[in-house]
């Protein structure tokens, strides 16, 4: 259990080009962290530094403020769950669950009494003496895990997409687990994934990557409310947030033909309006009236698609009563209204 | 038409099981006649086509009329076995290295580097037997088993790095890097963690090895004299200027017969499922 930080860590490869551009942060003790971004986006390359089975071209990284840069995987004491489940097939259940204080010299009875009390808690006791080979996608997982959870001192369980291939009844299952363990043992935990469901019932503290970049972290609800740039915006929350063209009026920024405008920030490049489908609402806020050209069934409401004075937007309208062509007014708080200048959050 | 198929089928199966399986019958029927009986042609039916007798066995065991093949028989267990296990030890140590860690040397990468061991295999064996013929002088090692040996580990290692580059290739990097995260030095994790995977590999290079060092006529023949003596060269040194070859034929059956078993016995290890989830 340890706070990791990454301090000023980057990595380039021999041509110049960086697979994980310049950042700086600290995990915090016990917490969860996603590393949330496309294929290729540099969070495979972070995960790797932090284990240490890649070591980075600048900077340090420091677990409880000791500098593990220079130092290997074997002695940073973290677990990973891979991808792909990978366990020792040659090994039972409880040998493999035993592996990591073999490995550190751990006396035999103590190792018996930590592989029963971890094969116990992750509902593995039934299958100790079975070849690890023989268990299903999710119970290797859940060793993985388990090998993590044996040393009471394991730095940070690393969790590397692990639940892509697992059969989506058990997907949920195997993600309840892990958010249980993590409260449970108070280990940091950090999840990397492409999925942003994932990210964000899981985490604390999501990281959206891109281009071996980190764009934003912070809570799901911060992504959410505030996305850093229309990436972000775009990337998280289903529908996506709006962006409409802004235009200057004088010392103002409005959208033409709308009530929407917000005071005129410094510096120059496009600007644009973001917001929520979800904050859209019909008693306060600037006027942004429109006419239903599409409707989505979605349960209990509609995600309708808005046109207003040239521009379309998505709005969630509760209940199930509108209809295409109906005229809606509409108001948007001018607490959920963003602007973006060159797709960066300036308001 | 499926009478037509069938009769094709069983017919080309035939065909090519008695080409497969004549040159044994012709050796065993031979091992047990006599002189009368392989004058008059090729015969297979004993005490009605011809007299069966075990001359032939008997010289094999010291009798007259051939040679004792006990010594030359182990000469080559000892030769064969020692240079296999010296080779599939260094082989898989190598292989492991190629297949794991980057090299470089020169120009010459990790791909390279494998291919530089098999290239010896590529060279005719003559070119070869010249200078391990005048390094196995200087070392006085010439006509004796140590020598051979040597020359034998130089000669099957190559093909215990081939085959078993290929299998640690096909063993996923994940299982070393969880290893290396449990806390495991990279000795304990080959020992431990890829080797026990790797037991199909190893069976099948052995083979390899077993096969070709048994096998081996030409560097038994052309390095050794008088003192020591492979069973392939012993076989072949029958053939003098009257051919016994009820003898000849006993010593083949003989020099076959541990490859017979060997054979068996990987049989009965790959139907029993030994590869079975070997990778993944």
């Amino acid at each position: 259990m340890a706070e990791i930080r990454l301090a000023n860590l980057a990595h380039a490869y021999g041509n110049g080009s960086y697979a994980l551009k310049p950042l700086d942060m600290t995990w915090r003790n016990g917490g969860t962290y996603a590393l949330l971004g496309p294929s290729g986006c540099g969070k495979s390359t972070m995960l790797n530094i932090i284990s240490g089975l890649l070591k980075p071209s600048e900077g340090r990284v420091l677990f409880d403020g000791q500098d593990v840069t220079d130092k290997d995987t074997g002695a940073r004491n973290i677990a990973q769950v891979f991808q792909v489940p990978v366990i020792y097939r040659s090994m039972t259940v409880a040998d493999n669950l035993a592996f990591p204080l073999v490995c550190r010299g751990v006396p035999a009875a103590r190792i018996k009494a930590r592989v029963t009390a971890v094969a116990e808690r992750l509902g593995l006791a039934r299958h100790l003496t079975a070849r690890a080979n023989r268990l299903t996608a999710d119970q290797k997982q859940l060793i993985s895990l388990g090998r993590g959870l044996v040393r009471e001192d394991v730095s940070a369980v690393l969790l590397d997409e692990p639940l892509t291939v697992i059969d989506p009844q058990m997907k949920f299952e195997l993600r309840k687990t892990l958010k249980e363990i993590n409260r449970e043992f108070g280990l940091t935990m950090v999840l990397v994934t492409h999925d942003q469901n994932e990210a964000l019932t899981f985490a604390d503290t999501v990281v959206v990557m891109n281009h071996g970049e980190v764009i934003q972290a912070g809570s799901p609800q911060e992504l959410f409310d505030r996305p850093a740039t229309a990436h972000v915006g775009t990337f998280i929350g289903s529908p996506a947030m709006n962006f409409l063209p802004a235009t200057v009026e004088g010392d103002r920024v409005v959208l033409a033909g709308t009530g929407l405008s917000s005071p005129l920030p410094p510096g120059s490049g496009p600007l644009t309006f973001g917001f929520r489908p979800e904050h859209v609402g019909t008693t306060e806020g600037m006027a942004l009236d429109g006419r239903i050209a599409r409707l989505w069934f979605e349960g209990a409401e509609q995600i309708a698609s808005i046109e207003t004075a040239g521009h379309v937007f998505r709005a969630r309208l509760p209940g199930t009563t509108a209809s295409v062509g109906d005229r809606l007014s509409l108001r948007l708080p001018i607490s959920a209204l963003r602007l973006y200048r060159d797709e960066r959050l300036v308001a | 038409m499926r009478t037509l198929y069938l009769a094709f089928k069983y017919s080309a199966i035939l065909l090519w099981s008695a080409f497969v399986i004549f040159p044994f019958l012709w050796a065993l029927t031979t091992s047990f006649k006599t002189a009368n009986g392989v004058t008059g042609g090729a015969t297979w039916i004993p005490w009605v086509q011809y007299e069966p007798s075990i001359v032939g066995w008997q010289s094999l065991f010291g009798g007259a009329g051939g040679i004792n093949v006990m010594q030359p028989f182990a000469n080559s267990l000892i030769v064969t076995l020692t240079a296999s296990a010296i080779s599939i030890a260094l082989g898989t140590l190598a292989a492991y290295a190629l297949s794991r860690f980057s090299f470089k040397f020169l120009w010459m990468r990790n791909s390279d580097i494998t291919f530089f061991f098999i290239s010896q295999r590529i060279m005719p064996p003559i070119v070869l037997s010249i200078p391990f013929f005048l390094m196995l002088r200087t070392l006085g090692l010439l006509d004796s088993l140590p020598g051979l040996i040597l020359v034998y580990v130089a000669l099957l290692m190559p093909i215990a790095v081939w085959v078993m580059v290929d299998f640690f290739n096909g063993i996923p990097r994940g299982l070393d890097e969880m290893a290396w995260m449990d806390g495991c030095d990279p000795v304990t994790t080959f020992r431990r963690v890829i080797l026990p995977n790797a037991v199909p590999g190893l069976v099948v290079a052995g083979m390899f090895c077993l096969i070709f060092g048994w096998n081996d006529f030409f560097f038994a023949f052309t390095l050794t004299f008088t003192q020591t003596q492979l069973l392939p060269v012993a076989i072949v040194s029958l053939n003098s200027s009257v051919t016994p070859w009820w003898a000849l034929s006993a010593a083949a059956l003989v020099s076959i017969a541990p490859l017979v078993v060997l054979a068996f016995v990987v049989e009965r290890f790959l139907s029993k499922g030994g590869l079975a989830g070997a990778v993944r």
